[in-house]
């Protein structure tokens, strides 16, 4: 699992994952993807077109760095899913309390709303 | 036809997780499996075997997994034996659906992600003081 960082555009950053979100990956990534957000209390939109597979490891990863954002003014916000993985987030209602989107338009939209 | 069948053991350490996922990986490799069927396999292997490790080691002692993967025409078939405390994944409840990111419970999803998966899910407790999970994947998408 890697980390992409984009530029901030309009106080977005966007952030590019890449690979799985198995308990593995996450373990490689939590730490460093917390670091990069939570301090400066991003507005974020995560791309996760190429995340192949997630697991329970990974939902809770980012409920934590949502809710953290959240408390500092922050906010998370998901875009490009694929199939599979967005049924992983119906069947844990990850996307009834974060915001998940088709594209990075729309995603910014809510972002910065 | 016999299934194939593969025998993955491993000690139950964080550190052995990512190549034990790897090894059952190469496993499903070998079969033309449709996306579906070998995704609901990969995370009923993350969900039970990160759980057997996180919180399956007796006080003070070490902690042997074995997970048995049956290729069968039907289905995949995986077991998994651990010599951990005793614990009945079935027993579990789901949690309750998550309602606000505030109040949200950000753990506890695994089993539930499993049952799922799952078309069947059988557990028994070994006059050895093993746990024994087998766990069936259907091979074909419902409607298929």
């Amino acid at each position: 699992m890697q980390m992409q960082l984009g530029d901030a555009c309009e106080g977005v950053l966007t952030v590019s994952l890449v690979g799985r979100l198995d308990t593995p990956g996450v373990d490689r990534i939590e730490t460093q993807l917390t670091a990069h957000l939570v301090p400066r209390g991003a507005r974020v939109i995560v791309d996760l077109s190429q995340v192949a597979f997630i697991a329970s490891g990974g939902i809770r990863m980012f409920i934590t760095i949502a809710r953290a954002l959240g408390r500092r003014g922050g906010k998370l916000v998901l875009y490009g899913a694929q199939t599979l993985v967005a049924e992983v987030f119906q069947t844990t209602s990850l996307n009834e309390i974060i915001p998940v989107r088709a594209d990075a338009a729309a995603a910014a939209a809510v972002a910065r709303g | 036809m016999n299934p194939q069948r593969v025998e993955l053991r491993f000690p139950g350490t964080r550190d052995r997780i990512a190549p034990a996922f790897a090894d059952f990986r190469r496993v499903l490799d070998a079969e033309q499996l449709v996306a579906a069927p070998r995704y609901h396999a990969e995370l009923v292997f993350d969900e039970i075997v990160s759980n057997i490790v996180r919180h399956g080691a007796q006080p003070g002692g070490e902690l042997a997994v074995c997970v048995t993967v049956e290729l069968r025409p039907e289905a995949i078939v995986l077991t998994f034996e651990d010599d951990g405390v005793p614990f009945d994944p079935r027993v579990r409840e789901d949690p309750a659906p998550r309602r606000s990111l505030e109040d949200a419970k950000a753990g506890g999803s695994g089993l539930m992600l499993v049952r799922r998966a799952a078309s069947s899910l059988d557990y028994l407790r070994t006059a050895d003081g093993r746990n024994r999970l087998t766990v069936r994947v259907a091979r074909r998408e419902q409607g298929a």
